[in-house]
């Protein structure tokens, strides 16, 4: 049989396949998928390295090297798919700092031999730090354990509009016309066409594979559909995609470049961009809703990039259409690893919002998540930005937006660990005479304005030099003004503002709460028998109960709710009063990754009864045992109270056990609870609906469930694919929120 | 005017349409052998003990921290009840609202009904469980929703397991139904003692206003309670899986 049910069970089962070979080549990896399939028998790269410490930076190294991953990659045709290409590996992973090697890179001798002749290991090798060093900022790094993002990778969004009406023959076309207009920008130029003309040699290869393989089919349905793909793939090397099936082939031949660049790229509003194609196709009778759902499908298995689906355009005039349920019923019918986001505001279908829902707890899959488009756009109109622009500016990121082709914010790569920031304001204290909360928190603020000023100045480090570390050859593409004045997106985005998160704002807000009630309310410790308990890490567990036990931030109205409240104004004012040059600016917001273990083991114990190298807080979400009820809406409400409101966000990440059920009401009552979250000013919710006794099952034996997707912070993840360490974080979080 | 409260739970799925906050009053004339919230029996503050929390710190006369010695019931005033309400007034949507349930807030009936009057005054909807072994007409007819049980067909056993007949509370349904109240009617299921679930549901059938009659099989979740308040634990048993097929026959819904 080769129904499309039947081929898209196929899909999935390689899929799954797919999942567990991964594992076996590179381990585990505490990561998205981000769609790679397994390395092909004998692949193996030579870099080619431009650099005395043993790396490759610039437009050329980092064109030639492009042209040599992609190069090697074998062409991706699976029969029972409509789409063709998928990617394998990155060239950055060649850069010789075996911290970010992936294991099978590791394993390959011949590889490893070359990485490692001639490299100094004096400098790290991922960023150029022998021309653009700073050394002056690390102790400062340490100190407050700032996640600086100095060379961080790209995380920003092209505009698809650009590459749909171009085509790789209009990109070609475009960069010709603009070299004579900017004969100084000739390397630019250089490296650019060479990127695409390797994009394009990727397509001939995949033309030249379906020939074959065409040939040699003899199944007529299956051959029918390869003519039909080989087709494809020949409009669209070239030429503007110009059906609905063709720009979802581009998008993928992209999608497959971009990542094997740096791994990144990141979507679009999939529903409005496709819609036209979409309409044209049923217009013109080449196109039935079946089809068109397999194909968005089959886009989503090839690259789980973050789309953003429904919102409201700028006149605020709900954008929900056909295609968008499509989409869902796609998702559905593959039910990956997809993360697709759904854009709410007031004038939005509630059935469309209804429906995303009731497919979270129909699959448990953690997808669909949820934005709030009022909370986003009236932030980011803050920070200048007009509301075209404003309702531009979609969800393409684990928990960022960016306005397509316009902005390079580096987003969500920038952190500041408050919680060890506090504790360096603990340790001025522990001198005065005079202690008190009023006087710990001036002492945080004192401590938290240094690591943003440092972590500013990190920032403004890396974007005066990412151009020459590692250009963006790959998104320049589809970004506005890039090709026009032969610079790196780096250099001329029209928007440059930059999400910087604090991490551990839960562990900060209860130590700060039990100190109050303990030290200062209730006169149950003093401050010297606090710091007693510090430095013994808790060794009277009473002291540790009493500190633990005291109302918590999303107890509801607690002291600790109060604090986080203005530990967010502190955060906010701070952040904001920094000084940046060249109209950048810093947008604050509260997120941690899932970084929790690694943040909570550079911090000492903590005044809420935590213990030394104890993780902390995840995003803006309280810590375990927030209340006895452990009430989703203290949770919901205290998260909406906690926003920073300049269009960065705060997330609300909630798991539930399906204990309620789609016929016992449980869409409604998410709904409600999601939709009233967002009315409080909540910004973005991440929900795993997950089947406790199939999570413990899986955690116990990865491989009883390789389907078993979880929604980990911002991006889902393979739960097989963890480590066992990630998977018991993920395990815990979910019995501490049931 | 103030009343004895056991516990407020935010968030609640489980007793009535939508998000809800459950008040539980502390406090009931019945004594079911199985209470899963024996806490709320006694009308009067009580302490729990939970020894495996107990970190024998030898401070509890200073005040327990480690959740050992748990105090429940608590005195409170209309307006702070009203407060914990109120702090989920966001989340109640079109369904939701509060759940007065216990014990039985009908045995603090004057405090309920000033408390069920400040909720409406506020714009939450109001439902509750009880027992019906009262019957105040007033107080129910501001329900949104009416949830109460009836647990055993015969008087007999009725009493000897919850300690009262059950000719009041039948009249009380047949009373309540009169009132044009939606009645949600349930029966917890004991596998070791006949309730005669058939003649239950035959009975709540003649009741128009009785929307729903389900079945609530049996947990042991109460029993960790009876121990740490002193009161022992029964030994019912949870019903499986093919008699709760079996019974269900009997529910309803219209």
């Amino acid at each position: 049989m080769y129904s499309y049910a039947d081929r898209l069970r196929a899909m999935r089962e390689t899929k799954i396949r797919h999942t567990l070979e991964k594992r076996k080549q590179n381990g585990c990896t505490d990561l998205d998928d981000f769609g790679t399939v397994p390395l092909s028998p004998g692949y193996c790269v030579i870099p080619w390295y431009n650099s005395e410490n043993g790396s490759f930076y610039g437009l050329d190294g980092m064109a030639e090297n492009f042209v040599r991953v992609i190069g090697a990659h074998e062409p991706y045709i699976d029969k029972n798919e409509m789409l063709c290409g998928r990617w394998r590996d990155m060239l950055v992973n060649y850069r010789g700092d075996l911290h970010y090697m992936p294991d099978w890179l590791k394993n390959n001798l011949k590889n490893l031999e070359f990485i490692q002749k001639g490299a100094t290991n004096q400098w790290s090798k991922r960023w150029d730090e022998q021309r653009f060093p700073y050394d002056h900022l690390k102790p400062w790094h340490v100190k407050y354990n700032i996640t600086s993002g100095i060379d961080s990778d790209a995380h920003f969004a092209c505009d698809y509009r650009i590459g749909f009406a171009l085509g790789f023959g209009g990109m070609l076309e475009k960069i010709r016309k603009y070299r004579a207009v900017n004969p100084d920008k000739a390397a630019f130029y250089d490296a650019e066409e060479r990127c695409v003309n390797a994009i394009v040699d990727f397509i001939q290869r995949h033309i030249d594979r379906l020939h074959t393989m065409i040939a040699e089919e003899t199944d007529p349905a299956v051959r029918e559909n390869l003519k039909t793909m080989c087709e494809t793939c020949e409009n669209v090397k070239l030429g503007a995609p110009g059906t609905f099936r063709e720009v979802c082939q581009w998008t993928a031949f992209f999608n497959c470049a971009a990542r094997i660049y740096t791994r990144d790229g990141a979507g679009f509003q999939l529903d409005t961009l496709l819609l036209p194609y979409y309409e044209k196709d049923v217009k013109d009778g080449i196109l039935d809703d079946e089809t068109a759902k397999f194909l968005i499908a089959n886009l989503l298995l090839i690259d789980p990039h973050y789309y953003q689906i429904s919102g409201v355009d700028e006149n605020d005039r709900d954008v929900t259409n056909h295609l968008s349920y499509l989409i869902l019923d796609a998702a559905d019918s593959i039910n990956i690893s997809c993360n697709l986001t759904v854009r709410v505001h007031d004038n939005c279908d509630p059935a469309f919002i209804r429906k995303a829902v009731y497919y979270l707890f129909k699959n448990k899959n953690g997808w669909p998540r949820f934005a709030n488009d009022e909370a986003l756009c009236s932030g980011y109109m803050r920070t200048g930005a007009d509301k075209k622009t404003a309702r531009e500016r979609i969800a393409v990121g684990c928990h960022w937006m960016c306005v397509p082709g316009r902005e390079f914010p580096m987003n969500d790569t920038v952190k500041i660990n408050v919680a060890k920031v506090l504790e360096e304001a603990l340790k001025d204290m522990r001198g005065e005479s005079d202690k008190s909360t009023e006087k710990l928190f001036a002492l945080y603020e004192a401590h938290l304005t240094k690591a943003v000023e440092i972590t500013a100045a990190g920032i403004n480090h890396h974007l005066d030099h990412i151009a020459d570390v590692t250009p963006e050859l790959i998104m320049n593409l589809m970004m506005h003004g890039t090709l026009e004045k032969g610079e790196d997106i780096s250099r001329c985005a029209e928007l440059y503002t930059v999400g910087i998160d604090g991490a551990g704002l839960a562990v900060v807000a209860d130590s700060f709460g039990a100190l109050q009630a303990r030290i200062e309310n209730e006169h149950l410790l003093s401050w010297e028998d606090m710091y007693a308990a510090l430095d013994d890490n808790f060794a009277n567990e009473r002291t540790r109960a009493m500190m633990q036990s005291a109302p918590r931030y999303c107890g509801g109205n607690t002291v600790s709710d109060a604090w986080a409240k203005r530990l967010t104004e502190s955060w906010v004012r701070i952040v904001r009063a920094q000084a940046m040059p060249e109209g950048r600016q810093m947008v604050p917001g509260w997120f941690s990754w899932s970084r929790t273990i690694e943040y909570g083991s550079k911090v000492g114990a903590t005044p809420n009864g935590r213990r030394a190298g104890e993780p902390i807080s995840h995003g803006a979400n309280p810590n375990p045992h927030f209340r006895q009820d452990g009430a989703v809406t203290a949770l919901a409400g205290g998260i909406a109270a906690v926003q920073c409101g300049w269009g960065n966000t705060a997330p609300l990440q909630l798991e539930f056990d399906p204990q309620i059920t789609v016929e016992e009401g449980g869409v409604e009552r998410v709904t409600e609870l999601l939709l009233s979250h967002f009315r409080q000013g909540g910004t973005l919710i991440n929900i795993n609906i997950l089947d406790g006794e199939k999570l413990l099952a899986a955690h116990r034996d990865p491989d009883l469930y390789p389907d078993l997707v979880v929604r980990v912070t911002g991006f889902t993840a393979y739960f097989a694919s963890l480590s066992p360490a990630f998977r018991q974080l993920v395990v815990n979080r979910f019995l501490e929120g049931i | 005017m103030t009343g004895i409260i056991a516990d407020i739970q935010r968030a609640s799925v489980h007793d009535g349409p939508g998000l809800r906050t459950t008040v539980f009053f502390k406090g009931c004339p019945l004594r079911c052998s199985w209470c899963h919230n024996p806490e709320c029996i006694s009308p009067k503050p009580q302490t729990l003990f939970y020894p495996d929390k107990c970190i024998h710190c030898g401070g509890c006369a200073q005040g327990c921290f480690s959740g050992a010695r748990v105090l429940c019931g608590k005195i409170m005033d209309t307006d702070t009840v009203l407060g914990e309400i109120l702090a989920d007034k966001d989340y109640y949507g079109t369904e939701g609202g509060v759940t007065f349930s216990g014990g039985e807030p009908l045995l603090q009936a004057d405090f309920l009904a000033e408390l069920t009057d400040a909720c409406i005054a506020s714009g939450i909807r109001c439902a509750m469980e009880t027992s019906l072994w009262f019957f105040r007409e007033d107080i129910f007819t501001r329900m949104q929703l009416i949830m109460a049980d009836l647990k055993i067909w015969d008087g007999e056993t009725h009493r000897r397991y919850t300690g009262v007949s059950n000719e009041r509370i039948r009249e009380n349904f047949r009373r309540l139904n009169e009132l044009g109240i939606p009645i949600i009617a349930r029966t917890p299921v004991i596998p070791e003692i006949s309730q005669g679930i058939p003649e239950i549901s035959e009975f709540l059938r003649g009741l128009e206003n009785v929307k729903k009659y389900e079945l609530l099989p049996y947990h042991p979740l109460g029993n960790a309670k009876l121990t740490a308040l002193g009161m022992g634990s029964p030994s019912f048993t949870v019903p499986d899986k093919e008699l709760m097929k079996e019974l269900n026959q009997h529910v309803f819904i219209r």
